[in-house]
């Protein structure tokens, strides 16, 4: 079965922006032209990216598949290395995590006979994998940053006690794993309780059997959650050494760069 | 005369210019000078917590640079301004720096704990249920853990009230004292430079005004610059 929504129905969807905008505008949250930007540019994206899928899913899967898959690493690479322009090789770095976490997902899904080798299955479930990789990597770095900020005192009375960077670092790199990870533990908890994950959403609406939705579903969730992990440690793991120097002396945020 | 322990010769850094002294074993040198005269960064380069830009220091004759990094440290203590412990317990202090030196010894918690004046069977609570006097002192104890040859305090009591003030200089001086340590101590107050010290280094806008004897330079100023500030102070 193969539904589809008309597009007159599409075109009222303008009613649910209306809800927002009106709020923006009653209580003057200077919100406006963001509500209206991002609409027509999600819009947008989305057509461009279904036209795109379109065209790809009807090349050979070798061909359309590493391209799909290297712009959606280049894209959230840009993306993810903002929350860390003040470290150095913050571009290199997630790039070189995000294929790591892919290369491995994507072995264990077609190893472990999960998914076949076609761009129906591979693009999307690799999308949701990068894209969630992306936001973990962001995370941790926000996290690493502020909790090099806040523990400053802490990290200098280790280093002064003769810790090396990497043992002064271990509490801040504990807590950015900690705060990364306990989202994604929360979620695998609730999950299908409090809101029926999106990809199972959408196999159903797509007409497929709830119990192979969930089938799915499990596969998603729980590769998600460890290339979450994975992001967070490599990002933390990687990133943390740039907050000293070669003489295990505390770096400022405003001069790891010229260090580096 | 005591050996030669830390040579400045002619260091640059940040502000400081042109810092030249020598510390001798069991020297306490109080350094004091108004703020943002480059008290810190000096002490700071004692454990190489900052390096010179221009200019060499010598610890036991030798470049400081030669030094392994974290063995210099253990042997040249810091005693921050603040406490700064890490969580959890106070014996998880004590044994921060020991245990990654491999040193350490049951009954040492007990020694370091009377050092500083509390009670044994503190060592199992949490930091967070100590006081404000009572952080320091286990800030100080951690330092100590590590047996350093030198002690370098950083405003070690400027956080705390008088009553408590007083009772951490008495065990101050009874462990420096006790364990011949080297001294070098930023503080404010003359008061408790004099209690303390036995050498002084009074620095200005990065320049070292006055340095010898404390007693002499706190009686006998040679210049106007320091008879103004022991004037203010």
């Amino acid at each position: 079965m193969e539904r589809d929504i008309p597009t007159y129905s599409l075109l009222l969807l303008i009613v649910f922006v209306m809800i927002p905008f009106t709020i923006a505008y009653i209580y003057q949250l200077g919100l406006k032209k963001d509500i209206i930007w991002s609409t027509i540019r999600g819009t947008l994206q989305l057509f461009l990216i279904g036209l795109i899928l379109t065209y790809l899913f009807d090349l050979p899967p070798l061909v359309g598949i590493p391209i799909m898959l290297s712009v959606m690493i280049l894209v959230a690479t840009f993306h993810a290395r903002k929350k860390g322009k003040e470290l150095p090789y913050i571009f290199i770095t997630i790039l070189v995590g995000l294929i790591g976490v892919e290369i491995i997902v994507l072995s264990m899904w077609l190893g472990f006979g999960m998914i076949s080798f076609t761009p129906e299955e591979v693009i999307p479930m690799s999308g949701m994998v990068i894209g969630n990789s992306m936001v973990a990597m962001g995370l941790a770095l926000e996290r690493l940053k502020s909790e090099f900020e806040q523990n400053r005192g802490k990290l200098l009375a280790a280093l002064s006690l003769g810790a090396t960077p990497k043992h002064a670092a271990h509490m801040s790199i504990k807590k950015t794993l900690n705060a990364s990870l306990i989202p994604n533990i929360d979620q695998l908890k609730t999950i299908g309780l409090v809101q029926l994950p999106g990809m199972m959403t959408g196999l159903i609406l797509g007409g497929v059997a709830p119990i192979i939705a969930i089938k799915y579903q499990l596969v998603i969730s729980i590769s998600i959650f460890s290339s979450v992990s994975l992001s967070a440690i490599f990002i933390s793991m990687v990133m943390y050494r740039f907050f000293f120097n070669k003489q295990m002396q505390l770096l400022n945020l405003q001069d790891i760069k010229k260090n580096g | 005369m005591n050996e030669v322990i830390f040579q400045f010769n002619q260091v640059n850094r940040l502000v400081l210019k042109d810092i030249t002294f020598t510390l001798r074993e069991e020297d306490r040198l109080i350094i004091f000078g108004s703020s943002g005269a480059g008290k810190s960064t000096l002490l700071h380069l004692f454990n190489r917590m900052d390096d010179p830009d221009y200019g060499e220091v010598l610890f036991h004759n030798k470049r400081i640079e030669q030094y392994d990094i974290p063995q210099l440290r253990r042997s040249v203590g810091l005693v921050l301004q603040q406490p700064h412990l890490f969580p959890d317990t106070v014996l998880d202090n004590l044994k921060f720096g020991p245990s990654m030196f491999d040193d350490w010894e049951e009954g040492r918690a007990e020694r370091l704990m009377n050092y500083v004046n509390l009670p044994i069977d503190y060592i199992n609570k949490s930091v967070d249920e100590l006081s404000g006097g009572e952080k320091q002192r286990v800030s100080l104890a951690r330092t100590l853990a590590n047996k350093p040859d030198v002690l370098l305090l950083d405003e070690p009591t400027s956080a705390l009230d008088d009553r408590n003030i007083e009772a951490i200089e008495e065990d101050l001086i009874k462990l420096i004292e006790h364990n011949r340590l080297t001294v070098v101590m930023i503080t404010h107050s003359m008061d408790q430079a004099k209690r303390i010290g036995t050498k002084g280094l009074y620095i200005e806008e990065g320049q070292v005004i006055e340095y010898g004897d404390l007693n002499q330079l706190l009686e006998n100023p040679n210049t106007d610059q320091l008879k103004q500030f022991l004037h203010k102070s």
